[in-house]
This record gives structure tokens, sequence and C-alpha cells, in this order.
């Protein structure tokens, strides 16, 4: 039972990934490579701000503010440097490497013994891995609010115009590039603080930490979207926290049922397989989708804010 | 917002695993307050006993030892295999008086915490974590089940324990930290004109960097200089072999495993102009290093294995069990390489010293 609330605790944690790359790939329609380097940046930073004294809640929030600046520059390399996005990602990513081993000064840098974010919870005595739900609960209230409103003001609605069409968006007077900055920026900060949250959670951070997880935030969006199908802009965030839930349970499933974990990146795989064929098969046996369908009608959501079935 | 006044099927099935989760969160958490309260009455406010008593107690006599294991990787395989080993030695036989729980991480971060709640959520009375990743997240998970580190370089950097001697919490362990002064010694004693050392390590491994520190003391201790030549991927070593074969009279690569991964590398640029290569692990030697005082990675698993049978018997507590180090090992030289690099091994070292050869097909 424990591990089941763990699960979701860590689902939440890991949403913030997903919601990240939904900023960028699902909107903007671009993959956004700097992910793999920005999540153990936040994480880098955070810790070795606690480790310096740092209130955990400001070393998460300079954490944040780490992942903003990596997106930025990843950025500025595409719009103004004319650099294919997914080079500029990995060029950033593989930078970061090295600017982790600057500002922790070690490949892997401990939290034992030293405070962190989910301490405010202890004079609660709260049940176990419960600091880790309300911690999550927290940070995806707050990021799917901010994400709301921000979806909402018109700055929001240039946004997803330029994700759906450059050049009609560009027409009607949007600084495109801007917004694609606001993007990668808004994006690595939400992975950074998924980064940063995680690495309290996990007790440490290490440069290599960010390996493979892009898989987990796409996971998260793709098992949203192929599950619920058809939703209104709200709930499609929603979504994506809970398929971010779900791909942790599924996981512990798979450790659960005894398989050699040796194997597991195989069995995620599968995992993740089947979720991305599911559509096909619908497709097959002509079945819509909901998510094509939403999609189509983005503008008509974007302007109103509903979805039109 | 929209989801009030517009609800397809799918905004249904949304809203309906949203409230079977939240269902699971309030259930668990009014389940976890209600026993927790049960505890109090039952025992008159010992909760905590109560329940750490609880949890460690055996079912059908069974032990139970959860291994995490951070990657499969020779050196790693050979100390899991040793505690394994060592613990049928004690008298613990997987399946027979105990169970032995098996996860391993391979290399991915993102799975070890879970990897390790599971492991203590199977109420292992010793967990073993192999490797700093692995017992760092089982650690985390847990601060009561005690904990056996194998292969850890430099647990009191980790974070792990306070003290070497006396780690005063529920881990302790067997360092791997291999005699790093004695090897650099070594290196003097076969090459005593050297006046410059390279140090050769991967900067994303937190385990050489310790070594690298003591290693450059004992170097300095013996009136050499030395020259850092951290490495971000075995992609770089080929370059960076070159630059310090230029600039170093012999190389030094602590455990590290990114430089083990390469050694054929290493070997082969570095024989080009004939520069020396000490190492810390046999396995390296025996791909063309020249020598090194090893640490046999089994023995480690052994000595792991022993700490983990004596907790099991109650015949230790973490807390007070001192980590082990390894001060000394077996002297290690390549006769092939040291005589195609034209050193003659002084013979109080050839006595004592095992000598090999480079192994078929590893160089």
């Amino acid at each position: 039972m424990s591990m089941i609330i763990s699960s979701i605790g860590q689902g939440m944690l890991w949403s913030m990934l997903g919601l990240g790359i939904f900023m960028t790939y699902r909107i903007l329609g671009f993959p956004d490579m700097t992910t793999e380097g920005s999540f153990p940046l936040g994480g880098a930073v955070c810790v070795a701000a606690i480790t310096a004294g740092v209130n955990p809640f400001l070393a998460t929030l300079l954490g944040v503010l780490a992942g903003m600046c990596a997106g930025l520059v990843t950025g500025l390399l595409y719009t103004k440097g004319k650099i294919p996005v997914v080079l500029a990602g990995i060029l950033v990513m593989s930078a970061l490497n090295s600017v982790m081993l600057f500002v922790m000064k070690s490949p892997n840098l401990s939290l034992l013994n030293l405070p962190k974010i989910q301490d405010v919870f202890i004079p609660l005595n709260l049940p176990t891995n419960y600091d880790t739900v309300f911690i999550g609960l927290l940070a995806v209230t707050i990021v799917i609010g901010l994400m709301s409103l921000f979806f909402n003001t018109e700055f929001g609605q240039a946004y997803i115009a330029t994700g759906d069409n450059e050049s009609m968006a560009k027409s009607l007077g949007i600084h495109t590039e801007r917004m694609t900055n606001v993007g990668l920026m808004v994006s690595n900060g939400l992975i950074a603080l998924s980064g940063a949250l995680i690495s309290q959670h996990d007790g440490y951070a290490d440069v290599s930490k960010g390996v493979g997880t892009i898989v987990i935030g796409l996971s998260s969006i793709i098992i949203g979207e192929v599950l619920f199908g058809e939703l209104s802009f709200f709930q499609r965030m929603l979504a994506t926290v809970v398929g971010s839930i779900i791909y942790q349970l599924l996981i512990l499933l798979v450790i659960r049922l005894g398989f050699d974990t040796t194997y597991l990146k195989f069995f995620s795989a599968v995992v993740l397989s089947m979720c991305m064929l599911i559509p096909q098969f619908r497709r097959a046996l002509h079945l819509t989708t909901g998510f094509e369908k939403y999609f189509r009608k983005n503008d008509v959501v974007a302007t109103k804010g509903k979805a039109n079935a | 917002m929209s989801y009030e006044n517009h609800q397809t099927s799918h905004g249904k099935a949304l809203t309906a695993t949203i409230v079977v989760i939240a269902l699971i969160l309030v259930g668990g958490f009014t389940y976890e307050l209600g026993r927790r309260a049960g505890i109090k009455q039952a025992s008159g406010g010992k909760a905590v006993s109560q329940s750490v008593q609880s949890s460690t107690g055996t079912k059908n006599g069974m032990k139970r030892v959860g291994i995490l294991q951070y990657v499969s990787h020779p050196a790693l395989d050979q100390i899991h295999k040793g505690v394994v080993d060592e613990l049928k030695k004690e008298g613990f036989v997987d399946g027979k008086n105990i169970q032995i729980f098996d996860q391993n991480g391979q290399a991915d971060q993102s799975k070890l915490a879970t990897m390790s709640e599971q492991l203590v959520n199977k109420k292992s009375d010793v967990l073993v974590g192999i490797a700093t990743p692995a017992a760092q997240a089982l650690a985390n998970a847990t601060t009561t089940t005690p904990i056996v580190l194998g292969a850890v370089t430099d647990p009191v950097a980790a974070g792990l324990v306070k003290d070497m001697k006396a780690p005063g919490k529920n881990i302790t362990g067997v360092s791997d930290q291999p005699p790093v002064a004695a090897e650099i010694k070594l290196g003097k004693q076969l090459m005593p004109q050297a006046k410059t050392v390279g140090m050769l390590y991967a900067s994303t491994e937190v385990n050489s960097k310790s070594q690298v520190k003591t290693a450059t003391k004992a170097a300095e201790a013996l009136g050499m200089n030395v020259e850092k030549f951290p490495v971000p991927s075995t992609n770089e070593i080929a370059q960076t072999v070159q630059v310090m074969s230029d600039k170093c009279d012999f190389i030094y690569t602590p455990l590290d495993n990114t430089i083990a991964n390469a050694m054929p590398t290493v070997t082969e640029e570095a024989n080009k102009k004939g520069r020396p290569v000490i190492n810390s692990v046999d396995t390296m030697v025996k791909q063309g290093g020249l020598a090194t005082i090893g640490v046999n990675q089994y023995q480690l698993g052994i000595q792991t294995g022993k700490m983990a049978a004596q907790i099991l018997k109650g015949k230790g507590k973490p807390a007070t069990m001192p980590v082990y180090t390894f001060s000394t090992g077996d002297t290690i030289i390549n006769k092939e390489q040291a005589q195609r690099l034209g050193i003659t091994i002084p013979d109080n070292l050839r006595k004592s010293a095992k000598l090999v050869s480079t192994e078929v097909g590893k160089q």
C-alpha cells in the first residue's frame, strides 16, 4: 500500500517534467533535448544551494531559475543563431554537464542529514510517503494554476497560436521568436523544478540523473492522451499528471511482478510502445481518437477556452 | 473551467481516474492514522518500537536479504557473487533459511528509489547496496533497516556515514577505496626517475575524486609533480592520453568505471609514446597497464557478505561496526608490458608480486 502511495507521490513530482515537455513538444511542436540536461541541473543547483546553507524552498527556486536560463540559451541559439532546435538542445544539454560539475564541484552530491523541502511536514507526523504526496499536490496545483492563468492571457493565446501556425501568427503581429524563447524558458524551468523535487525526494543529485528522462516525460504525456483522448486544455494538463502517476504505477507493477529488473528498460519501452500503438489500432478499427480531433480544433479551444465536441 | 459545462466520455474517464487516485490517497491516509491510533492504544504510546519490531519480525523463520545493484558490470557482478557466496558459507542459503531479493537498476537512476522502497517493503532484515547511487537510494528509503555498503569508495563524501570508524546510524559496509598511496609508491619504485604523474579519471564519477586527492598527496610526498586530466566521457580519452604522454612520466588511473571501460584505448595511446600506466584494478593491468596493488572485487563481496551475516546473526549493529577498508592488496605487474617499456622489475618486487601477461583479445 505504501508503495502505491509512494508511486503516486513520485508520479506527481515527475509530472512537472511532463508538463514542461508538453509546453514545447505538444504546443510548439518541437522536441527539446535540453530536457536531459535541465532536469539534473535543477537538482544539482538545488542540492548545491542546500549544501551551502540556503533554505530548501529558495534552493528549489534557484534550481528553477537555472533551468530557465538553460532554456533561454537553447532558445537564443535556435531563434537568433538559426541552429536547428534539436541540435541547439543537444549542445546545451552537453554543456550543462560541465555546468553541473562546476556548481556541485563533484559528480554526485548527497543530501543526507541536510534539510529538504519535505521537512516542513515532519512536525505533522504524517504517515510514510505522504510528505511526497503533499509536496507533489502543492507543486502540481501551483504549476497547473499558473499555467491556466498563463494560457488565458493574451500572451498565452499568442503562444498557442505560434505553435498552431507560425507564419499565420507572424502575420498577426505576434513576435514568434519571443514566444519560442519564453516557451523554452518556462518549459525548462518546469523540468528543472521536477529535477529539484526528485533530487530532494531521492536524497542526492547526480550529473547522470538526466539519462532517459525525456522518455519518462513523453510517456506521461502519451499515456494521458491515449487513455483519456479528447479533452479541454485544462484537462489535458491534468491528464499529463495522471499519465505520469500511471507510468510510475506501471513501473512499480513491473518490479512487483518479479520480472528480472536487469531488463526493466525493455519493459518500460514495451509499455510506452503499447500506449503509442493503441491509436493505430483504433484507427484501423475506424474509431476516432479524441486526441487528433482535439488538436484539429485547437484554435477553437485556444480562443474560447473550451473544447468543442 | 471548461470541464464543468462540457464533458465528453473521455473527460469522464479522467475525472473518474482522478477520483480513484484521490480515494486511494485518502483511504491510505485514514488507514495509516487508524492503525497508528490502534497501536498507540494497544501499547500505551510505544508506537514506534512496536512498529519496528513487527516490521523486522520474520515470517516462518526465513530471514530476508535485499540486494540493490546499481548496474551490471564485471566488477560489481563479482561483488554480488562474493556476497551471496559468503552468506552461504556463514550458513545462510537462499531459499533454505534466507530469501534474497535482487534488484538491479541498470544505471537508470530514476528507478532506484522505487526499487529501494520495494526492498524495504519486503521487510528485509538487511539491505546490501552495491555502488554509490544504489547505496544512497537505500539510505534514503529507510533509517531503521540495517544497510551494508558494497563498493562505495568514499562513504563519508557520499553522505552515507558520519565517520568511517563509528558510522552511527543504520549504515556500515565495505569501502572499495584501493590502496592509492601504496600504488603511487609502487609506480615510483618501478620508475625511480619519474618526475611527473598524470592522473587520468572521469569527471562524472564521484568515487574518482577522493582517490585522486589521496593519490596527489602521496605523489607530492614522494617529490613528484601531479597533473590532473579529468575526462567527461570515453570519447575524449584518446586525445587526453596523447597530451598526457607528452607531459608526464607515467599515467595513474584510479578505480574508475569510465576509464576501466576504455582501458584498451589508454594502453594503445600510452604505448605509442612508451608511457607506463599504473592502475587500481587487476583487470586493467591485464588489459595492458603496467602494475597495480589490486583489491580483488570478489574479496570485496566476501567482506560485504561477512558483515551482512554478522548483522543477520544479531552479532553486530551497523552503528558500531567500522567501515572496512583494504589497506593492502596483491602487487600485480604485467611483465610483458614492463619488458616492452624497458622497465626492470626490482628483485624484491619480482619475488613478491604476481606477474601477469596482457590477456589476448583484451587489448
